[in-house]
């Protein structure tokens, strides 16, 4: 193989007089900043929406329904253009001009990926809820909790648990899809890689580099929900304790 | 206390409950029972309005339940209630679950409903057991904190949902133990069980009942004496033959 290694090239200076790592920690930096925003946003409308959709009002349940259907089954990067291009143009013209010229990128790019992973949560949120015996409803009732505070106080707390497993790959799939958001002009991490690459083609060195900067931020995100989810884990009770061996 | 007029309850189009009537009076036992499938347990919930019925009413203590400007939480917390599974919440200590519908629908402060729910504990035989988790303790164990857990609200009367019929047969007693002390300290109660012994031992009267409907409304003595219903003689002979 002919490829010249040279893995001091990020230690150059860039056009703009920035080292090329310096562009790596700033893609870094907008790619972990829109991943954590975005889960928060999922993480919010998610619990909210997997609520509605167990809930007795049938309305709420089809409103929670119809908007996981339309959510999970539109391609994300299609959804992004779609909040970008396209709502923009269907709202009054006022508020469609200012999020043309005033709102900020990241912003739309945010709501765009959150609301998108926030249909995932929500179907997880119900089938956590779903899981829990009808009796645990019951019983919070018949202390008198009303039908929100069986959920705050019984329902959503061991649901949360029963659902962390597959919560944690949620997270960890955020930081994964954020990399769409370049294509909207979001200057994370997978855009300073393609940037790169078009100044210095050393593409095996950035694309190693980048590849391991998304495993790491993947990696730490699993440990700390790992870490969640033994500081939660119910003392006596079977449901998330650790299977085999 | 307790004024159940003819209640009619439907599943879609299966009739559940039949036209039943029955009252429970202030300090009266009455155990409700008959082959499952016969709409006990539906009835009881009724009560509280955990289940929604058609027709008809039922009055907890001058309250309609049926009445939709009836506030239920209010009313559900002046009735305390006791499941099959128990129903502890498996994510919280056992003070915790004492104590916590006091703090959040009674608004008592922590200090005071701890301290009350340490002492229905101790009542309970099980004072030691309380920085445990529910699933750290035995199904009688948990029955008998579920019982407190109840008590803890100042139930002014308590609804038994086959309180026993989910444990080991040496668990039953202790719990039964916990619920005749009660009845002998005049707590109405209205229980659906199939503990014929309980029902002789601390019951004012005996419902019998078979596909949805009350067949048999007697005081205990009449009940277990000679009931009148070919139904319920064929149904006690059964259970009480082993």
């Amino acid at each position: 193989m002919n490829y010249h290694w040279d893995w001091m090239f990020f230690f150059q200076e860039t056009d703009d007089g920035l080292k090329y790592y310096d562009w790596i920690l700033s893609g870094l930096g907008w790619t972990t900043f829109v991943s954590l925003a975005s889960l928060a946003v999922a993480l919010t409308l998610g619990s909210v929406l997997g609520v509605m959709r167990t809930t007795p009002k049938r309305w709420l349940v089809g409103l929670g329904d119809a908007y996981v259907d339309v959510f999970r089954n539109v391609p994300l990067i299609v959804q992004l253009f779609m909040w970008f291009f396209v709502v923009p143009e269907l709202v009054p013209e006022k508020l469609g001009i200012w999020m043309k010229q005033d709102l900020p990128y990241f912003v739309t790019a945010i709501v765009g990926l959150g609301l998108y992973t926030a249909a995932r949560i929500a179907e997880q949120v119900k089938a956590g809820i779903n899981s829990l015996s009808r009796g645990q409803r019951f019983a919070g009732l018949a202390l008198g909790f009303t039908e929100w505070q069986t959920y705050r106080y019984v329902r959503l707390p061991m649901a949360y648990r029963i659902v962390l497993p597959a919560l944690t790959s949620e997270a960890m799939n955020i930081f994964k899809n954020s990399a769409v958001t370049y294509a909207v002009g979001i200057l994370e991490l997978y855009f300073q890689y393609k940037q790169i690459i078009e100044k210095t083609s050393q593409v095996l060195e950035i694309t190693i580099v980048v590849t391991l900067s998304y495993f790491i931020l993947a990696f730490v995100m699993n440990r700390i929900l790992a870490f969640v989810e033994a500081r939660t884990r119910v003392p006596g009770l079977i449901v998330g304790q650790k299977g085999g061996k | 206390m307790i004024e159940i007029k003819n209640v009619s309850k439907w599943y879609g189009s299966f009739q559940v409950l039949t036209d039943c009537t029955t009252q429970v009076s202030k300090s009266e036992v009455v155990v409700v029972c008959g082959p499952s499938g016969s709409g006990k347990s539906t009835l009881i919930k009724c009560v509280n309005a955990l289940e929604p019925f058609q027709q008809g009413s039922i009055v907890v203590d001058g309250i309609a339940v049926e009445n939709p400007k009836t506030d239920l939480p209010k009313l559900r917390a002046r009735v305390g209630m006791v499941f099959q599974n128990f129903e502890l919440f498996p994510h919280m200590t056992i003070t915790d679950n004492l104590a916590i519908a006091q703090i959040k629908v009674l608004g008592r402060g922590r200090e005071e409903a701890v301290d009350k729910g340490l002492k229905l504990l101790d009542r309970v035989g099980l004072k030691n057991q309380a920085a445990k988790f529910p699933g750290q303790l035995s199904g009688g164990q948990q029955q008998r904190v579920a019982i407190a857990r109840a008590l803890a609200m100042d139930p002014i009367c308590m609804l038994f949902d086959e309180p026993t019929s989910a444990l080991d047969p040496e668990m039953i007693n202790e719990v039964l133990d916990v619920m005749v002390q009660l009845a002998h300290e005049g707590m109405t109660m209205m229980c659906v069980t199939h503990e014929m012994g309980f029902a002789r031992k601390v019951a004012n009267r005996v419902i019998f009942m078979d596909r949805g409907a009350i067949v048999e409304d007697a005081a205990k003595e009449d009940f277990f004496g000679q009931p009148r219903s070919e139904r319920a003689q064929t149904f006690l002979a059964k259970i009480l033959n082993h």
